[in-house]
């Protein structure tokens, strides 16, 4: 996992004092570890990785919904 | 089967989520009406809907207009106290309300009906005179309002509580031009509004799809709850939003984010004033 992911699993996990693991696959939408209030952290904190701007009105969910659909998306653009 | 309508189940899902807070150890108030109020239906639709922040807020919001009720003062001027769609509300019968003031409640018929019967049962004796008035809102509602004693005359505080969620952007900006043309001087309006970005937010998409699927859309939002209020004649004294100081800071699970951070979710807690004409 490259250090942009994990800073964004360490935020996570830092909301989640219940949890101390985060699979790469796992739904974090669907179980709810990110919702839409947290949402916004969640994009300032890729934002603040990656060094990406992310635009609001293109948001695409599926590019959030687990750690790896985030790396895909906003990590690993220059290796596919 | 429930005596209710939709927007009256919603009612008893707030009341739901007030009768939790009130069994916390540190409650922001207490409802000790709220469990009996809410039903099982409540309590069903709190579980329902477990969207991100929601029953956090409704504490908040109920703490937030609470004190706009207990903060009252004299010097004020108001003595008359609308809650609008007051659904299960039971602040006639917890507050500790200035000397001199009366509440009305306006809902519709079969609620009105419903909840006396309920608070009957409980043996609920209210705190201050309290009216409650059958109106449809989505009509001429007012004179029903004037018929219950309501004086437009004199001073009113408006409590409109988790009630423009529901209605179209044109249904929320005529409603606040007719409170505000039924305001003497001194009027105020206390209430909650959605954020804009909330509605078009694809965090958001599941719960309001549910939500109108269930038959309770949430239709309007704006970010810019201050230029809003003041087209239809009010001027906002303060706009909070939970988390902030003084706002419900110890159950806000969230970071409060900064006025000019494009596509947050916002929450508004607004406290207005009419604005006097002539």
């Amino acid at each position: 996992m490259n250090s942009g992911v994990a800073k964004v699993k360490d935020w996570i996990l830092g909301r989640h004092a219940e949890r101390d693991e985060l699979a790469p696959e796992e739904n974090i939408i669907d179980s709810r570890l990110v919702d839409s209030m947290s949402f916004i952290e969640l994009i300032y904190v890729i934002e603040s990785a990656s060094g990406a701007e992310i635009d609001f009105d293109t948001i695409d969910l599926a590019d959030f919904q687990s750690l790896a659909a985030i790396d895909r998306a906003f990590f690993s653009r220059g290796a596919r | 089967m429930t005596a209710l309508r939709p927007v009256s189940l919603t009612a008893e899902w707030m009341a739901a989520a007030r009768a939790v807070e009130s069994e916390q150890a540190d409650a922001l108030f207490v409802d000790p009406l709220a469990r009996d109020l809410a039903s099982a239906n409540g309590f069903e639709l709190l579980d329902k809907y477990p969207n991100g922040g929601l029953r956090q807020f409704i504490w908040i919001r109920t703490k937030f207009l609470d004190d706009s009720v207990t903060g009252l003062r004299p010097a004020d001027g108001i003595e008359q106290v609308v809650l609008l769609a007051a659904g299960l509300d039971t602040r006639a019968f917890r507050l500790d309300w200035p000397a001199g003031v009366v509440v009305y409640e306006v809902d519709h018929g079969p609620l009105v009906e419903e909840k006396q019967r309920r608070l009957d049962r409980l043996g609920a004796k209210p705190k201050v005179p309290r009216h409650a008035v059958a109106a449809d809102l989505t009509t001429q509602w007012l004179p029903d309002l004037v018929r219950a004693g309501f004086d437009p005359g004199r001073p009113t505080l408006w409590i409109v509580e988790g009630v423009t969620f529901f209605l179209t952007p044109q249904q929320a900006a005529d409603l606040f031009v007719t409170l505000a043309d039924a305001s003497a001087p001194g009027s105020r309006l206390d209430l909650d509004i959605l954020g804009g970005a909330l509605l078009r937010n694809p965090f958001s998409r599941a719960f309001l799809d549910a939500m109108r699927a269930d038959g309770r859309p949430w239709l309007f939002g704006t970010d810019e709850p201050a230029e809003f209020l003041a087209e239809a004649g009010w001027k906002v004294r303060e706009l909070k939003e939970p988390g902030q100081p003084g706002i419900g800071e110890r159950r806000w699970p969230y970071a409060v984010q900064p006025r000019d951070r494009r596509g947050a979710n916002r929450l508004w807690l607004v406290r207005a004033e009419v604005v006097s004409r002539g």
